[in-house]
């Protein structure tokens, strides 16, 4: 095979003949993003995401489908091709139906994954459950017991019947755990040798001091009551929630190393002490603390003045986080926070930029149209949701199974091996820009042992057709109509069994997108 | 439904069982049932090579295949530019309710009618058009359905035609020749035909009756043309089979003197044959009255149209007469492709399909591939609304085109010729496949050509109904039993075509011209034209122009220039606002620019294209975002749904722009619009997606403030139906026939006084504008 020599950003290389621009860029470590392209196999041309630049007349071609010529001068990347694969994403994703994450976890001040919390849960799991909820929740049986639980608000299953009681089977797994021989201590990173001076042992506190204990920094919290909870303390004294729970689940983080400094105000001297002697300090003080104005920070008409994503005050080591920062009545929302703000710091001690937790692309599609129930339906079970004999004592073992079985699982199974959400994320895609009233009706094919087969996700790419037309499936996947209805499907409106009988994972692997998913 | 399994092993043996021939298999399972029984799809799967994915994903592509039994006759709404703007979508509504059918329904309860939408039935100038099995009606309004069903009614079991004797033996007096093209025969010339000939017959008068193509006059249809053996040939129009009787004699005497003497009553009323006061009915000869028509005839070229209403298409003899394939012999005899090319290159001839691509480049790249096989294709799947050339020429010159084709393929050194025609073009498919059996009886194809010792053979393959097989790519994927998805280019398909074979794709009108410039020479083709832009150029005038119909002109005429002088101006004494050249690639010009040039680059300077060449002329009735809308649908229609920015981009510009008609939209949209059209245009595979947003790019250029009136609320000119509200002003003589004729009683029944419209019952059918006797229902 013979060399050829083409210019790519300028820079010249030498190529064997016959291979496509984006083989020959990602060859000399140019990264093009692709979604309908296999390597060396044929394919369709269809996402237009690989998009490049001829520099000879500027024209946008995609870089799968065109070999390779003597000369040729490429640009990889440009503002204008950034926008072409961006707006190329915007269209894909316009007519993309479906969640990545579930709207409950999207819904949730401390994201949770709520979903998979669920599936542990109906499996009778809730060890491995709980450690799903103190991924994110520092306090579960706590906030099994004071949530409002906004997520309830969100869950599809509300427009069904009634919503999954997301909350009782957080406290389960929470109870669970307070009620065992030894609570669930997560595993540490290496130390740090770093200090951390937290101000308020309030949800946000705690949370911050939990989840910065989880990163090897060594937490104090000041706090001037005799308890820790801050402004958990209503709901105690209210009798929802018993001060052992409380007590129980601090343990823990004191367990993980933190320092609980109680009974002591925080004057302007300690403040600067603190903030001079630790490496970050994080002010978690609660509303309109009556030391803040001491310490010598601007407020603003809120609370402390800092940025509102990163909790960083300018570029200082000081931290601000729940009512400290701005007045709020969930509690929830001031314990997110705190498990926000560990990101900032940590980031903020390695060097890196501080910008917070980041979250990612969420795909979402609004409510559920009535004739959609059934397909959620259809991998759930029938039925009210389930309600405590006692609300002391919380929902039954079995009643958690059969509860966290109500789940519809909305969220995505491939939403973490998916193109089409990176590229979204990498890309900043806007999935809204091209909003449609009309959206594809959700249809859920699901073969029992090996596939999901949802085709409002499917972004038409070809490459299950070609798969199974590779592997000679007497039936397979194809086309199906024209141009913006163009469906794929098993001919015959056979099952997607029949179409899929050699290669269903492998299809599902090489799917860009969760609209074949591995069950 | 039962199906006859043998009868599927048939057609797949006559066929074939090779992959390949899914399409002509389905086609013909098609003509069989009217529509695809899956258990015949099944069978084919079983007993042929073609896999289920295979024959499924094929079966749904192309339109005019159908999964669901059709009625026992299939109404077809032509939705081509010239019936839209005449108001084809409210006949079509006005079908659908007659026949009470909801959402995506076709088929009425009775299983009698099904009604579909068709992209263009090539009768621009009968607009609107509605076509009933192989009844063509002309003029069809939301308010004459019903008419226009019940005379269907009475005609569809309609006797036999009568056998025409020829006249017995002696010397021919005289000529009558009958336009046969797609719009005469739509408008009726089969029973002027059975008329003539019935005439003749009883008669017995010495005369010869011929069949000739199309005339290009498409608004005078039908067309009947009396050459008497001595004297001036006189050409009447819009003739109506009553009056055959009248014309014959008026110019030709029987042989008998009884016969003579027992047409002498009717002679009486000769002299009133060419008065329009005659019957009442519109209808002149044209000498006499219609004065533009030689302006109409004069400022054009015929070249692609040579001879045209004077030879019998399908007359091989006749053809021969007037110099038909006199080029080939010549370039045989020269044997030598390289100054055959070389000629065409001189001749400065550039692809008639559109892009404007060169053809002699085209040939010499073929030329110069290295391959034991090569194909020729003349690419005949014209689909743009409002264009009909390829059609005409087709059906009226086939020997021109083959002998173009012949001459190509000699010049690359190919041996088979496939002529893709769209299979909605029966006509055009039946005397293309005449004229090839002709040929080959001829001797001007099979082996040996004419002692040459070159060897071509051709065949027709009929598309299936998607306007983006026009794309040379898709169109060879169509021919190989594949969906009609084009592949990026290169590899062109000069160098890896049909079969992987290098294949020479030619448009129709370029191969009907091609055998002048041999003939002549290349000079004769090249001092016509502009500089870039050489020879003359086929358009499908329409629209709200006085005289349409085909023409061929030089390319650099001015579009005024074909508007007024041609075309005769803007009808029913509107303003000229704008053109729209080039179909949905194309682009509206307005009339303040109609000093611009018609040919490739002045064209595509004003973001307009040549495009198949449609013209359409919109008056100021015309809404120029309806026009950008009506465009963009039908490409959105027609994507092939391959590449992203096509599928979805048309898509979600479409549905801006029904926001937009629907008085919803806001100014953030415009900018939407615009930067999305952009994108469509750079980040398409193909063609079609490129230039699908032309129309609206184009109106946005031109006539911007019309989008922004409609984002402040208002339709200007009115056409907008979400926009405007029926009212009936003080003129109203309280005659009751709005009321009478209004579908949903919004207009109630109420003698003597003035009637009034309920708004809200209201469903903008027009039907009480189309009857009111003195113009008092108006819209605002």
């Amino acid at each position: 095979m013979g060399k050829i020599h083409i210019k790519i950003d300028s820079k010249e290389i030498e190529v064997n003949e016959g291979i496509s621009v984006i083989d020959a860029a990602r060859a000399t470590g140019i990264e093009i993003p692709s979604m309908c392209y296999r390597e060396g196999k044929e394919h369709i041309t269809s996402c237009m995401v690989c998009l490049v630049k001829d520099a000879e007349n500027g024209k946008l071609f995609p870089s799968c489908s065109i070999n390779v010529q003597e000369g040729m001068q490429i640009i990889s990347m440009d503002e204008e091709i950034q926008e072409a694969r961006k707006t190329a994403l915007e269209l894909l994703l316009s007519e993309h139906v479906g969640d990545c994450e579930a709207p409950c976890q999207i819904t949730c001040p401390a994201h949770m994954d709520i979903p998979l919390m669920n599936r542990l849960l109906s499996e009778g799991n809730f060890e491995e459950a709980l450690k799903v909820v103190k991924k994110d929740i520092a306090l579960p049986a706590v906030f099994g017991r004071v949530c409002p639980a906004p997520c309830e608000g969100a869950c599809r299953r509300k427009s069904i019947d009634e919503p999954v009681s997301i909350c009782l089977l957080k406290r389960s797994a929470g109870d669970k755990d307070i009620l065992g021989e030894n609570m669930y201590l997560p595993q540490k990173e290496k130390s740090t040798g770093k200090s951390i001076a937290i101000i308020g042992a309030g949800p946000a506190g705690l949370a911050a001091a939990y989840f910065l204990q989880i990163k090897g920094y060594s937490c104090t919290i000041y706090d001037r009551n005799k308890r820790a909870g801050g402004s958990l303390k209503k709901e105690v004294e209210a009798g929802v929630l018993p001060a052992g729970i409380l007590a129980a689940e601090v343990e823990v983080i004191a367990k993980l190393g933190a320092e609980f400094i109680m009974d002591t105000e925080i004057d302007a001297s300690l403040f600067n002490k603190l903030k001079s002697g630790s490496d970050a300090l994080i002010i978690a003080s609660g509303q309109g603390d009556s030391g803040a104005g001491d310490w010598g920070l601007e407020m603003s008409k809120t609370g402390i003045l800092a940025d509102n994503d990163s909790y960083q005050i300018g570029n200082s080591n000081i931290f601000v986080v729940g009512s400290a920062l701005k007045p709020s009545k969930l509690a929830i929302r001031t314990l997110g926070q705190g498990k926000e703000v560990s990101f900032s710091v940590d980031q903020f001690l390695k060097g890196e930029a501080v910008r917070g937790e980041q979250g990612r692309f969420n795909s979402r599609f609004g409510k559920l149209f009535p004739e959609e129930f059934g397909e959620y339906m259809k991998e759930s079970v029938e039925g009210k949701r389930a309600e405590p004999a006692d609300l002391q004592v919380g929902l039954t073992h079995k009643q958690v199974m059969e509860e966290a079985k109500r789940c519809l699982h909305c969220d995505c199974r491939e939403i973490d091996n998916c193109t089409l959400r990176d590229l979204s994320d990498q890309y900043k895609a806007n999935q809204r820009r091209f909003y449609s009233e009309e959206r594809k009706k959700i249809v859920k094919h699901i073969q029992n042992d090996a596939v999901i087969y949802e085709p409002a996700k499917c972004i038409k790419c070809g490459i299950c057709v070609d798969i199974t037309a590779e592997y000679m499936e007497d039936y397979g996947f194809t086309f199906i109509g024209r141009g913006f209805d163009i469906e794929i499907g098993v001919p015959f409106n056979k099952s997607v069994k029949t179409g899929l009988e050699k290669v269903a994972r492998e299809a599902a692997e090489a799917c860009p997108t969760g609209a074949l998913s591995k069950k | 439904m039962r199906v006859d399994l043998k009868e599927i092993e048939q057609i797949a043996t006559s066929i074939g069982r090779d992959k390949k021939f899914v399409i002509p298999i389905l086609q013909a399972i098609q003509k069989k049932y009217n529509f695809l029984p899956e258990e015949a799809l099944e069978k084919v799967c079983e007993i042929t090579d073609i896999r289920p994915a295979q024959i499924i994903s094929v079966a749904s592509f192309y339109s005019q295949f159908r999964f669901e039994p059709a009625g026992k006759h299939i109404i077809k709404v032509c939705m081509g530019t010239a019936c839209h703007v005449k108001g084809a979508e409210q006949v079509y509504d006005a079908f659908k309710r007659e026949f009470k059918l909801e959402g995506s329904q076709d088929t009425d309860a009775s299983g009698n009618y099904t009604i579909e939408k068709v992209n263009c039935l090539g009768c621009c100038t009968l607009a609107p058009v509605v076509q009933i099995d192989n009844i063509t009606y002309g003029h069809v309004s939301s308010g004459t359905i019903n008419e226009v069903l019940s005379d269907f009614e009475t005609q569809k079991d309609g006797s036999e035609k009568k056998q025409f004797r020829k006249p017995s033996g002696e010397v021919i007096k005289g000529e009558i020749r009958i336009g046969l093209g797609s719009c005469c025969v739509a408008s009726g010339s089969d029973e002027i035909r059975d008329a003539v000939k019935n005439t003749i017959d009883t008669k017995s008068l010495d005369v010869n009756l011929k069949h000739v193509g199309c005339v290009g006059m498409c608004h005078q249809v039908p067309l009947v043309e009396v050459v008497p053996e001595n004297g001036e040939a006189i050409l009447y129009s819009k003739v109506k089979a009553v009056d055959i009787d009248q014309i014959i004699q008026k110019h030709f005497q029987p042989k008998s003197k009884l016969k003579r003497l027992s047409n002498k009553i009717v002679n009486a009323i000769e002299n009133v044959v060419d008065d329009s006061r005659w019957g009442g009915i519109e209808k002149y000869s044209i000498d006499v009255r219609e004065k533009h028509v030689s302006s109409f005839l004069d400022r054009q070229k015929p070249i692609a149209t040579e001879f045209r209403g004077i030879i019998n298409p399908i007359d091989i003899k006749e053809y021969k007469s007037r110099f038909g394939f006199k080029a080939l012999e010549k370039c045989l005899k020269k044997n030598d492709p390289e100054w055959l090319i070389n000629e065409v290159k001189e001749s400065g001839i550039r692809g008639r399909g559109g892009a404007g691509f060169p053809t002699s480049v085209k040939w010499s790249l073929v030329a110069a591939e290295k391959s034991e096989k090569k194909y020729v294709i003349c690419n005949g799947d014209e689909g743009d609304p409002g264009a009909f050339m390829d059609r005409m020429l087709l059906e009226s010159y086939p020997y021109r085109i083959i002998e173009g084709m012949i001459i190509g393929a000699f010049a690359v050194g190919s041996d088979e010729g496939i002529f893709y025609i769209r299979a909605e073009y029966p006509l055009a498919v039946t005397r293309i496949q005449q004229a090839i059996k002709i040929c080959y009886e001829e001797g001007y194809l099979g082996e040996n050509i004419l002692g040459s010792g070159f060897t071509f053979h051709a065949s027709v393959y009929q598309g299936a109904g998607a306007f983006v097989c026009g794309e040379e790519t898709a169109l060879i994927a169509s021919i190989e039993g594949k969906r009609g998805f084009p592949h990026i280019r290169p590899p062109y398909p000069a160098k890896e075509g049909l079969w992987g074979k290098p294949t020479l794709v030619n448009n129709t009108e370029t191969l009907a011209q091609i055998a002048y410039i041999l003939l002549h020479n290349a000079k004769a083709f090249n001092s016509i034209g502009t500089e870039k832009s050489r020879g003359t150029k086929v358009f499908a005038l329409a629209g709200k122009v006085a005289r349409g119909g085909l023409i061929e002109v030089p390319m650099g005429m001015t579009i005024r220039e074909v508007v007024e002088e041609i075309g005769g101006g803007v009808a029913n004494n509107r303003t000229f606002k704008a053109v729209q050249v080039g179909g949905p690639s194309g682009g509206c010009i307005p009339a303040s620019m109609s000093d611009t040039r018609i040919d490739f680059e002045s064209l595509a300077e004003v973001g307009a294209m040549m495009g198949s060449g449609g013209m359409v002329v919109l008056d100021d009735k015309d809404c120029m975002v309806d026009i950008a809308k009506y465009f963009l649908s039908f490409t959105q229609n027609e994507s092939c749904g391959k590449c992203t920015f096509c599928r979805v981009g048309t898509k979600r510009m479409l549905e801006i722009l029904e926001k937009i008609t629907r008085g919803k939209g806001v100014s953030k949209d415009l900018e939407e619009l615009e930067s999305l059209a952009e994108w469509t245009k750079k980040g398409s595979l193909c063609g079609l997606g490129k230039t699908a947003p032309n129309p609206v790019l184009s109106t946005l250029k031109f006539f911007r403030e019309e989008y922004e009136a409609h984002i402040n609320g208002i339709c200007p000119s009115g056409k907008c139906q979400d926009m405007i509200q029926y009212h009936i002003t003080d003129d109203c003589i309280g005659c009751t026939k709005c009321a009478q004729e209004c579908p949903v009683d919004a207009i109630p029944f109420a003698p003597h006084e003035k009637h009034l419209i309920d708004t809200e019952l209201c469903i903008k059918c027009d039907s009480c504008r189309q009857v009111c006797p003195i113009d008092a229902v108006i819209t605002k």
